[in-house]
C-alpha cells in the first residue's frame, strides 16, 4: 500500500441507542471525522458504506445526511468485517490513484434488528441453533482440551478489556471500578465456559474515517503525525478436512495465519515491529488464539502470556487498547472503524489515558462470519 | 421416545433423512468427489478441494467422534419442547468419512467428553399442523465418566 494515511477519524459512542436514527449517529461521526480532517463533505471524492442489519439503500440515503453532491456511494458488507472491507476499498482506490480523498462510514443499529425478531423468533434451519456464542465456545473447549487453558485466561482477557474501555469515552461499556478476573468469571453463562463478561455486547453506533493521499495529510495538518496505511489483506477460506460448512462460521485458523503473512510481507514489518494490536474479540477465547496465530507469542504459549501480563496497557504489545468488541462494542458495520479510530488516535499520541507509550506501529485484524479475514497495518510515518 | 404414529418432517429439506422406522438412525445428506474421493456435508455440486464437477450424492451413517462440545444455557430458538427449555449442549462431530458437523447433543454437559463416539438421532422441535417438525442430534453412545 503506498502513500495512503487516514486523514481524519470520528466516532458515535457505541451503545444502546434506541432512540437515536442510524442517520444521527452517522452524521455525528461522519462530521467529527471531516472535522478532524480539516476537510469539509465537498471535498470528498467518493463514499464507501458499510452496514449489516440495514436494509438495501440505507448506505445511500443516509449518505444524503451530509449534503447531495454527486459523489459516488458505495455500499460494503462483510458481515463483521463490513467497516474493516470498506476501509479496505478506500485504500485500495487512492493507492492506485483513482480519488485523493474518500470518506468510509460505518454505522448499525442492532437493537432495531432484535426488536425486529422478538416479533417471530423461530428455528427456521438447524444451523440456527448453533448460536455465535456456542460456536466460539467450541475453541474454548477444543482449547482446554489440547493446551489446558482455563476459563480464567479467558476472564483475565475480559478483565483487561473492561479496564482499557473505561479508560476510551467512546467504550460502550464503562465499568465503574476495576474489573477483577472474579467478576468476569461470576457474571452470567452464556455458553460454558463463555460468560457474559467474555462476550461482546449488541449495541448500536457509527464510525468513519476519511482515507487520502498520504502528502494531503501533512499539508491539512502539519501539526500532527501523519498515520499511514502500510499493509491490507482480505482473505477467505482455503479447504482443509475439517471444514464447517454451516453455522456462523468464522474461519479456519490457517485464514488468519495467512493474512497476517500477507501484511508482514507487504510492509516489511513484523510482529515484533507492533506497538499495539486491535482483534476481533467477540469472545474472550478468540482474543487468546489470534495472540498465536497474528504471531504475537508462540503457539502454545498464549497462556503463559495472559499470566504475565503481555497484551496488557503497559505490557509487550498491547491488546484491544479500546476495550475491544468485548468492552467498546460490536454493532457490525462501524466496528472495524473503530479499531481505525483506536489506532489512529494512538499513534498519533492523542489516545489519552490509554496512549501506548511512542506507539509508531499498529495492526487491526476482523473477521467476518462466513467467513473473511481482514488486516491493516497502520504506521506513524 | 418419539411416537410413531405421527409424521415426522425435517426442519428443511435436503440435509438428513427421516426414516419410517422410529428406531432407525438417521443418515446425513453428503457429497462425494469421484476425482479427489473427498466427502462434503451438506451437499455440493463442485468439489471444494479439487474443483471437479464429478461429484455424487451418498448418504452418511450418524456417527461419530466429538471433536469438541458446550452448554448454551438459553432455550433452543423455535422449540416448545421441555427438554429445550434449561438450554441445549452443542457439538462439533467428525465422521469417519471426513466431514465436520455442527449440531445440538443429547444430554447434560457432564456426559460429554471430546473424543467419545457419538450416535445421531431425531429430535422433535415442535408441532406443525399435526406433524413433529424434527432436527438431527447427536447423543452419546456411553454417557463420560
Amino acid at each position: 500500500m503506498k502513500d495512503v494515511a487516514v486523514l481524519g477519524v470520528g466516532m458515535y459512542r457505541f451503545g444502546m441507542w434506541s432512540d437515536v436514527t442510524n442517520a444521527t449517529m452517522a452524521r455525528a461521526a461522519g462530521m467529527g471525522a471531516l472535522r478532524d480532517a480539516g476537510l469539509s463533505f465537498r471535498d470528498m471524492q467518493a463514499a464507501y458504506v458499510g452496514h449489516m442489519f440495514a436494509p438495501v439503500m440505507t448506505g445511500v440515503r443516509v449518505m444524503k445526511e451530509f449534503g447531495l453532491t454527486g459523489l459516488p456511494v458505495q455500499h460494503i458488507e462483510n458481515a463483521s468485517a463490513t467497516g474493516s472491507a470498506a476501509f479496505r476499498e478506500a485504500c485500495l482506490a487512492v493507492a492506485h490513484g483513482v480519488y485523493d480523498v474518500v470518506m468510509v462510514l460505518g454505522f448499525d443499529k442492532m437493537t432495531a434488528m432484535i426488536q425486529q425478531n422478538a416479533q417471530g423468533t423461530a428455528l427456521e434451519n438447524m444451523e440456527d441453533a448453533i448460536l455465535p456464542a456456542a460456536f466460539f465456545a467450541l475453541w474454548a473447549t477444543r482449547r482446554m482440551h489440547e493446551r489446558g487453558m482455563k476459563p480464567e485466561h479467558l476472564a483475565r482477557i475480559g478483565a483487561k478489556n473492561f479496564n482499557n474501555g473505561a479508560l476510551n469515552p467512546m467504550s460502550q461499556r464503562q465499568a465503574d471500578k476495576p474489573v477483577t478476573v472474579e467478576k468476569v468469571l461470576g457474571s452470567r453463562m452464556v455458553a460454558w465456559p463463555l460468560t457474559t463478561m467474555m462476550s461482546c455486547p449488541i449495541g448500536d453506533g457509527a464510525a468513519c474515517a476519511i482515507v487520502g493521499r498520504a502528502d494531503l495529510a501533512k499539508q491539512l495538518r502539519p501539526d500532527r503525525p501523519v498515520v499511514k496505511v502500510v499493509a491490507s489483506t482480505l482473505q477467505s477460506e482455503r479447504y482443509a478436512r475439517g471444514h464447517l460448512f454451516q453455522g456462523p462460521v468464522v474461519g479456519p485458523a490457517q485464514m488468519t495465519i495467512d493474512s497476517s503473512r500477507a501484511v508482514y510481507e507487504e510492509s516489511g514489518l513484523g510482529p515484533k515491529d507492533l506497538d499495539l494490536v486491535q482483534v476481533h474479540d467477540a469472545f474472550a477465547i478468540e482474543e487468546l488464539e489470534y495472540y498465536e496465530l497474528l504471531g504475537l507469542c508462540e503457539e502454545g504459549a498464549a497462556e503463559a502470556c495472559i499470566e504475565r501480563g503481555e497484551f496488557e496497557l503497559g505490557g509487550r504489545v498491547p491488546v484491544s487498547t479500546d476495550g475491544g468488541l468485548i468492552a467498546r462494542g460490536h454493532p457490525g458495520g462501524p466496528t472495524g472503524l473503530a479499531q481505525i479510530w483506536e489506532t489512529t488516535l494512538q499513534l498519533r499520541g492523542e489516545a489519552g489515558k490509554r496512549q501506548v507509550e511512542n506507539a509508531r506501529v499498529g495492526l487491526c485484524h476482523m473477521m467476518g462470519g462466513g467467513s473473511v479475514c481482514v488486516i491493516h497495518i497502520l504506521a506513524r510515518d | 421416545m418419539t411416537t410413531a404414529s405421527r409424521l415426522r418432517v425435517p426442519i428443511k429439506p435436503g440435509f438428513f433423512t427421516v426414516p419410517d422406522d422410529p428406531n432407525a438412525l438417521p443418515k446425513f445428506l453428503a457429497t462425494r468427489c469421484e476425482s479427489c474421493s473427498e466427502y462434503f456435508y451438506p451437499r455440493r455440486a463442485i468439489c471444494a478441494q479439487c474443483l471437479s464437477e464429478q461429484t455424487v450424492d451418498v448418504e452418511l451413517d450418524g456417527r461419530g467422534t466429538l471433536y469438541s462440545y458446550t452448554f448454551v444455557h438459553i432455550p433452543l430458538f423455535g422449540s416448545t419442547n421441555i427438554e429445550h427449555m434449561d438450554g441445549y449442549g452443542v457439538g462439533q462431530i467428525d465422521l469417519p468419512e471426513g466431514p465436520r458437523i455442527q449440531a445440538p447433543l443429547a444430554g447434560k454437559q457432564a456426559e460429554f467428553k471430546i473424543g467419545q463416539q457419538l450416535v445421531a438421532e431425531l429430535d422433535t422441535l415442535r408441532e406443525d399442523g399435526g406433524r413433529d417438525l424434527v432436527i438431527v442430534r447427536f447423543r452419546p453412545v456411553e454417557a463420560a465418566r
